[in-house]
C-alpha cells in the first residue's frame, strides 16, 4: 500500500537550512593593547558521522601533533515528533506545476512534524564560548523563521520556524587536575517543518476549457440537448499562479448528439 | 621523641649524591624532549582565563618516559565534535636540572607573561620527539618518590595532547612550528605573480574610423548591445567595435563605445547601430579619417602578469600634420593580463610607421619571499596574519590567526622578509580542517532557502 516511491529529501533540507544559520559566526581574540589579533570563523559541522570516514578525514596522519583544534560546533538531530496542532486535513489536496517540466502537479496536504536539533558548542574558553552564544540568542523570540523550499518539484517554499528552546552549559572545572576543563554549551532547537507525500501527475492537465451540455431529461438518450455551457480562462494562456477570469458561452442546441471529447467535435 | 642524632636523615651532602645519581639515570634512560613555555599576551579578569598566548622559547631537556606500554589516557575517541584524541604522557624530569638550566631564563622574561618562573609550569607545552606532538602539562606531581632523604629530587609532568586554537607558535624550531601549519583556522591568499610590463604594437591606415560619438545613451539594458557598423567598401577593413554598459540608479545605461578595430578604406562615415541587450534609445555616429592615417587596430604581443587595474596607454605623436594624437584603454583578464586593447580615438597624421604603443607598468609589487611565522599585514585593511607556508609556483600565501579579513587587491607585506605582492583571491581553506563544512552547509542552503532580505547570520 506504501510502496509508492519518493523522497523529497524534506529532513535533510531541514538540517541544511539550520545548519546555515551558524556557519558564519566568529570568535576575535585580543591582545595586551586590546586590539584584536585573531578572528577565528567557528568550524561548524554536523556532528554524527561514519566513524571510519571521520577518521581517515580528520586523522589521515595517525600522529595527531594535537588533541583537537578549538573552538567547535556541532548538531544533530535529537527526534521527529509529529505536532498535531498544525493538524490540516488529511483529504485535502492542492495542485501546482512543475517549472522543470510544465506539468501538473497534485499533491495531499503535507502533515507537520517537529524537528529537534541540538547545538553544542565546544571552547576552550568561557569567553569564546559567550561570544558566540550571544551572536545566536538575539535572533530566537523565540523563533527565527526560515523560508525553505521543501519539494523542489512544485516550488513548495514554506516557513519553517525554529524555535530555541533551551540554553545549558556545562563547565567542568571543579576536581583533581587529571581532567581538564570541558566547557560545551548545549542549545536545544525545534524546526516546525512539513512532510510531504508523493506527488503525483495529476492527469487531467491543466484544464483549460470546460463544456457542460444540459439536457431536459436525466435520460440523455432519449432527450434532446438543449443548452451548451463553455467556460475558457481569460486570456486563454493563463497559468495557474496568474490573475485571470473566464468567459463564459451559452448556445442553444436542439439535437441529439452528444460531444467527444477525443475528437473534440459533437457526434 | 626526638630522631637518634647518631643518624644523617639526609645530609646536603647525602641529597646532592642522590639528586646526582637521578640526573645521569635520566641522561641515560630519558629521551629528549622541548620544553616550551607558555607566555601570557592577554589575560583576562573575572573569568580568569588566558585569551591568548605565545609559545616563543624552548628549552631542551631529558626526560623520562613514565608511560611503559603506550600512552595513557581515552586514546582516539569519535566524539560530536570530531576525531579526538586523549592521548596523555607522564614524563619525570630533574628538579635540578630544571631549576638550574631553565628557571633562571624564565625568571629573566616579563613579569605579565611569565607569572611563575621556579617550577614546571601548568599550561606549557612538551613537544615529544618520537610521536611528534605537543602535550601540555596538566598537573606538576613534585612529591612523588616523598622526600627520600628528606628531598624531593624530581619533577612528574602529567601531560595530555594540546588542544589548539590561536596560539602563536615560534619557537624558531622548525620541526615543532610546522606541525601545527595546517592546524586552526587557515586562510589560502592567492596573490598576483611577480608583475611584468605588457607590450603591444599598433597597425596604422586611411580611412579609418576616428572616434565614436554616443548620442544617446539609450536604457534598460539588462546585457550588453551589440554594437554593428556598416562594411568597408572593397579593398577595406571592416571596423567592430564594443558597447560599455553602466549601472547609475538602477538604470543601465551605454556608458561607451569603444573600436575593437577602426576599419580601413572607408570613404563616407558608416552607419552604426546598436541592438539587443533588452535596452532601447542608444545611437551613435561617427567620424573617419580619409585622406591621413589613423591607428587602426592595436594587437597585443605580451600581456604582461601582475595587473589588477586598467594602465595607461599610450601612442608616440603622428609625424605629419594634422598631428592628432590617438588613444586606447587596456581591457585586464581575471589572471591579470592585458587581453585586449580597445582604441578610444584611432588620432590622424601618421605617415608610414605605426607609432610605439606604451603599456602602463604592473601596479603589483611582486617581489621577495615570504618567511615562515612571520607576520604580515594588508595596506588596506590593516588585518595581519601569521605565514603559515609560501608556495611560489602556485603564489599562494598560507596565512593563520588573522586579525580581520584581507581585501583583493590590496598590498600583503611581510614584516621580516619585506615581501609584497597583491592579493588577487582571500578565501579560507576548506582543505586543511575535514571537521568543518561550513561552506557546504552555505551552497546547499543558497538551491532551497529563501532569505527575502538577507541572512542575518551573515553569508558565508
Amino acid at each position: 500500500m506504501l510502496g509508492t516511491y519518493y523522497y523529497h529529501e524534506i529532513i535533510r533540507k531541514t538540517i541544511i537550512a539550520f545548519g546555515t544559520l551558524f556557519n558564519d559566526l566568529d570568535i576575535h581574540h585580543k591582545d595586551g593593547s586590546g586590539n584584536t589579533n585573531s578572528v577565528i570563523k567557528v568550524p561548524l559541522a554536523y556532528g554524527p558521522a561514519q566513524k571510519f570516514l571521520a577518521r581517515l578525514e580528520q586523522q589521515a596522519n595517525l600522529d595527531k601533533p594535537v588533541q583537537i583544534t578549538l573552538p567547535r560546533m556541532s548538531f544533530e538531530m535529537t527526534s521527529i515528533e509529529y505536532d498535531a496542532s498544525r493538524k490540516t486535513g488529511i483529504t485535502q489536496t492542492f495542485r501546482a506545476v512543475d517549472e522543470n517540466t510544465s506539468k501538473m502537479k497534485k499533491v495531499f496536504m503535507p502533515v507537520p512534524y517537529n524537528i529537534g536539533f541540538e547545538l553544542s558548542i565546544f571552547c576552550k574558553l568561557n569567553d569564546d564560548a559567550l561570544q558566540i552564544v550571544e551572536q545566536i540568542l538575539p535572533y530566537f523570540q523565540p523563533s527565527f523563521n526560515l523560508t525553505i523550499d521543501l519539494v523542489d518539484s512544485i516550488g513548495e517554499k514554506r516557513d519553517v520556524p525554529v524555535v530555541l528552546n533551551s540554553v545549558a552549559m556545562q563547565d567542568d572545572y571543579e576536581g583533581d587536575f587529571s581532567t581538564r576543563r570541558a566547557l560545551i554549551y548545549t542549545l536545544q532547537f525545534t524546526a516546525k517543518t512539513y512532510l510531504f507525500g508523493p506527488v503525483a501527475d495529476n492527469p487531467e492537465g491543466l484544464i483549460r476549457k470546460v463544456i457542460v451540455d444540459m439536457h431536459a431529461d436525466t435520460n440523455t438518450a432519449t432527450a434532446k440537448r438543449e443548452v451548451r455551457y463553455t467556460a475558457v480562462p481569460d486570456p486563454i494562456d493563463a497559468e495557474p499562479g496568474d490573475d485571470f477570469g473566464f468567459t463564459e458561452t451559452w448556445e442553444y442546441l436542439d439535437d441529439s448528439k452528444e460531444y467527444s471529447p477525443t475528437r473534440q467535435s459533437d457526434i | 621523641m626526638a630522631l637518634n642524632p647518631f643518624f644523617l636523615q639526609g645530609s646536603s651532602g647525602e641529597q646532592n649524591l642522590v639528586q646526582e645519581l637521578i640526573n645521569e639515570q635520566l641522561k641515560i634512560y630519558g629521551i629528549e624532549v622541548l620544553y616550551i613555555p607558555r607566555k601570557f599576551v592577554r589575560q583576562q579578569t573575572i573569568l580568569e582565563e588566558v585569551q591568548s598566548s605565545k609559545f616563543d622559547d624552548n628549552f631542551l631537556l631529558e626526560a623520562y618516559v613514565n608511560n611503559y606500554d603506550g600512552y595513557s589516557g581515552a586514546g582516539d575517541i569519535m566524539t560530536k565534535f570530531g576525531v579526538s584524541v586523549r592521548d596523555e604522557l607522564s614524563l619525570v624530569v630533574s628538579r635540578e636540572r630544571f631549576e638550574d638550566f631553565i628557571a633562571p631564563f624564565l625568571e629573566d622574561e616579563d613579569d605579565n607573561e611569565i607569572i611563575v618562573a621556579d617550577r614546571p609550569r601548568e599550561g606549557d607545552l612538551v613537544y615529544f620527539p618520537l610521536g611528534k606532538r605537543l602535550f601540555e602539562v596538566k598537573f606538576v606531581e613534585h612529591e612523588k618518590p616523598f622526600y627520600q632523604l628528606g628531598k624531593n629530587y624530581v619533577y612528574e609532568l602529567q601531560c595530555e595532547l594540546f588542544e589548539y586554537e590561536d596560539e602563536v607558535f615560534d619557537t624558531s624550531i622548525d620541526e615543532v612550528d610546522e606541525v601545527l601549519d595546517d592546524k586552526g583556522y587557515i586562510i589560502d591568499l592567492t596573490l598576483f605573480s611577480s608583475g611584468t610590463r605588457a607590450t603591444a604594437s599598433a597597425s596604422i591606415g586611411s580611412g579609418c574610423i576616428r572616434t565614436i560619438t554616443l548620442n544617446n545613451d539609450g536604457s534598460g539594458y539588462t546585457s550588453t548591445p551589440t554594437v554593428s557598423i556598416t562594411a568597408a567598401p572593397a579593398g577595406g577593413t571592416n571596423a567592430q567595435a564594443v558597447a560599455i554598459t553602466t549601472t547609475r540608479n538602477n538604470i543601465t545605461s551605454i556608458e561607451e563605445i569603444r573600436l575593437v578595430n577602426a576599419g580601413t578604406g572607408y570613404t563616407v562615415a558608416p552607419t552604426i547601430t546598436i541592438t539587443g541587450g533588452g535596452g532601447t534609445g542608444a545611437a551613435a555616429t561617427c567620424g573617419i579619417n580619409t585622406n591621413v592615417k589613423g591607428v587602426f587596430k592595436v594587437a597585443v604581443t605580451d600581456g604582461g602578469a601582475g595587473y589588477s587595474t586598467a594602465p595607461s596607454v599610450s601612442f608616440t605623436l603622428p609625424g605629419i600634420s594634422p598631428q592628432l594624437p590617438a588613444s586606447a584603454v587596456a581591457n585586464v583578464s581575471a589572471a591579470g593580463t592585458i587581453s585586449s586593447i580597445h582604441i578610444t580615438d584611432s588620432g590622424a597624421g601618421f605617415f608610414a610607421t605605426p607609432p610605439t604603443v606604451t603599456i602602463g607598468a604592473a601596479s603589483t609589487t611582486g617581489i621577495g619571499t615570504y618567511w615562515f611565522n612571520e607576520v604580515v599585514t594588508g595596506s588596506r585593511s590593516g588585518a595581519t596574519a601569521r605565514v603559515k607556508r609560501w608556495d611560489t609556483d602556485t603564489n599562494i600565501l598560507r596565512v593563520g590567526i588573522a586579525s580581520g579579513g584581507f581585501y583583493p587587491g590590496e598590498i600583503i607585506t611581510g614584516a621580516k622578509s619585506g615581501a609584497a605582492y597583491q592579493i588577487k583571491v582571500s578565501a579560507a581553506n576548506t582543505v586543511t580542517d575535514k571537521y568543518r563544512e561550513n561552506e557546504e552547509f552555505e551552497v546547499q542552503a543558497d538551491r532551497i532557502l529563501d532569505f527575502t532580505e538577507s541572512n542575518p547570520f551573515g553569508t558565508y
